[in-house]
């Protein structure tokens, strides 16, 4: 067993690392550096990198009070709220994105929305919409966790210190929970990055206007541009690679799944 | 004075069943009780953390039932330590400070009083996940009394520490109830922390306070066989009791009887401390009423002393020291009288609980 457990595990190894290698090295690194100063995948970079940062932000804003509420109270209907948001996390991103435009597409809310100026279908501020969507449950699951590991007593003394509910929170839980709540807001940041199913359905793929990183891979890969899609392909393999180290560094007891 | 009246909460599988407790300022009470009696639901109750379904709380001649945790000055130390691992030991005992809006300088002053109060000074840098048991204790202590509560909560707060660092502990702690006369309310199962400290103790069970008063008092007089049963106070008899003069004899279901000074007539149950059982190989007079013989069913070594188990109709434990069992050559079988006084028996009358 032990022979031909190691053996799989090498060979497994092997096949990934050369697999990614394979993509990195394509094209020859002169080819790469231009790539990388192409107007098209800078505009995708900088997209990418506006949508992902704010739609973690916003996740970690709403998934802080909803993972504390799950971690701390009992209230009626929640198992069923647990389910619905967490929900996404085994749905299908295109589901999720088609979803989502149908709601903004087709509903008087949606409506009422695009009205007021925040237009979501095909536009920038729909790929946040989209990334955040997708990403809440992850955010929302890790702090939970990281909530409930929090023995509530600390809170009950930190309460008879002098604290308000707000206060023994901020002072006490929050900064116990930092590890998971950085792990979660990198987690959170890197899928953001790479989010493709939802962001296409619902802001399309326009180029230099929706072109993230994955859909400029997606629309050079199309178009016949190789080198381009390798670029945008190298960029997002390192943020994983970053994304890896961070989790494995700020906490190697969150659990991503 | 803490009174608290009538109060009732239920909490998960934990419930606090129409308590009422009186707790003079400066007196050390605890409560004892077995786990899952709802103790620590009691303790957080009056410290604020939940809210009572039905009662009241008084401190002194306010009525603090629904007052926030942090308007109570309350503090709570419990079992565990609670200390805050994101901070040092100085910012753990601050901590209380910090929420109050005093000046820095303050502060420090307060934090260095109150270490080296509990000779903790050396460990102010240190952060608490590198201290010991005891050390952790002392922290957790100066924390909750920098803020001079005016009462202060201690939920089993030795029970994690070894045999020695307990004793240090309880010494300290009643150093510091002498030194800041706060008025002090700890749970615990350990005995020896109640005949260290306590002035007066409540047994807790089942969410309710089945007896009040003077350590010496509950346990000399339980009110009830569980009660006796769970102080440990060796031999529970249950008979019936007639008039036998100025005192009464109890005569058990087989027929065995024995007197006792009380003057509780009907089922009874009598309790008699192991101790107050003498054992001789031939009968002796004495001022003692009981005398009975009987046959050694079981020796049961334990450190210094020996239990000795003896039929004499029903089963009476005698407690003696390993000497006084060797040179009495006593081993299963061995014929003894067992000697008790009619005045050692405590006599508590069966209710139809029971």
């Amino acid at each position: 067993m032990r022979k031909i457990s190691l053996a799989v595990t090498l060979i497994l190894f092997f096949i990934i690392s050369a697999t990614l290698l394979g993509l990195i090295l394509y094209s020859p690194l002169p080819v790469l550096g231009q790539s990388l100063t192409n107007p098209e995948i800078q505009f995708a970079i900088l997209l990418s990198l506006v949508t992902s940062v704010i739609s973690t932000i916003i996740c970690i804003a709403i998934a802080i009070p909803v993972a504390y509420a799950l971690a701390r109270y009992q209230f009626f209907g929640k198992r069923i709220a647990t389910l619905a948001l967490t929900l996404p996390l085994t749905l299908p991103p295109l589901v999720a994105g088609i979803a989502l435009l149908l709601f903004f597409g087709t509903t008087a809310w949606g409506r009422a929305l695009d009205q007021a100026g925040f237009a979501v279908i095909f536009t920038p501020l729909g790929i946040i919409v989209a990334e955040v969507f997708v990403n809440i449950p992850y955010m929302i699951r890790i702090l939970r966790s990281a909530f409930s590991s929090i023995n509530p007593r600390y809170e009950y003394v930190a309460k008879t210190l002098g604290c308000t509910d707000t206060g023994a929170f901020l002072q006490v839980t929050l900064p116990m929970a930092r590890h998971g709540l950085l792990a979660g807001a990198v987690i959170t940041w890197s899928k953001a990055m790479g989010e493709f199913g939802a962001v296409l359905m619902v802001a399309g793929a326009t180029t230099m206007r929706t072109e993230t990183l994955p859909i400029a891979l997606y629309l050079n890969i199309s178009t016949g541009d190789l080198n381009l899609a390798v670029a945008a392909a190298t960029i997002l393999i390192l943020i994983s690679l970053i994304t890896l180290c961070a989790v494995e560094y700020f906490d190697r007891g969150v659990h991503v799944f | 004075m803490l009174r608290i009246e009538s109060l009732s909460i239920t909490l998960g599988e934990f419930s606090v069943c129409n308590v009422l407790l009186e707790i003079q300022p400066g007196e050390y009470f605890i409560i004892l009780g077995p786990t899952g009696a709802g103790k620590t639901v009691l303790l957080e109750t009056i410290a604020g953390i939940h809210m009572p379904e039905s009662g009241r709380i008084l401190l002194g001649d306010n009525e603090i039932t629904s007052t926030e945790p942090r308007l109570r000055n309350i503090g709570m130390v419990y079992q565990d330590y609670m200390l805050f691992p994101h901070l040092t030991v100085e910012d753990n005992i601050a901590f209380g400070l910090r929420q109050r809006k005093n000046s820095p300088d303050n502060h420090y002053a307060l934090v260095e009083e109150m270490c080296s109060l509990l000779e903790i000074s050396h460990l102010m840098k240190r952060y608490p996940g590198t201290l010991s048991g005891g050390e952790q204790q002392r922290v957790a202590l100066a924390r909750a009394l920098v803020i001079k509560p005016e009462i202060l909560l201690l939920d089993e707060p030795m029970s994690a520490l070894d045999g020695r660092t307990r004793e240090r502990m309880r010494v300290e702690l009643s150093r510091i109830r002498k030194l800041t006369g706060t008025t002090i309310i700890q749970i615990t199962h350990h005995f020896d922390d109640v005949f260290a400290l306590a002035d007066r103790i409540a047994i807790m069970r089942e969410g309710r306070i089945i007896q009040t008063g003077e350590t010496s008092e509950v346990f000399l007089h339980p009110s009830d066989t569980f009660i006796a049963e769970f102080l440990g106070i060796g031999n529970i008899i249950r008979g019936t009791s007639s008039n036998a003069g100025n005192i009464i004899q109890i005569t058990t279901r087989n027929g065995t009887a024995f007197f006792a000074a009380s003057d509780v007539i009907g089922d009874v149950v009598a309790t008699l401390h192991a101790e107050d059982v003498i054992l001789s190989t031939a009968p002796f007079s004495s001022s003692a009423r009981n005398s009975v013989l009987g046959t050694v069913t079981e020796v049961i070594p334990s450190g210094s002393t020996v239990r000795v188990i003896l039929d004499v109709g029903f089963l009476l434990t005698a407690l003696l020291t390993r000497e006084s069992c060797r040179e009495l050559y006593l081993e299963p079988g061995s014929r003894v009288y067992a000697t008790f006084k009619a005045s050692a028996v405590h006599v508590i009358p069966v209710t139809s609980q029971q």
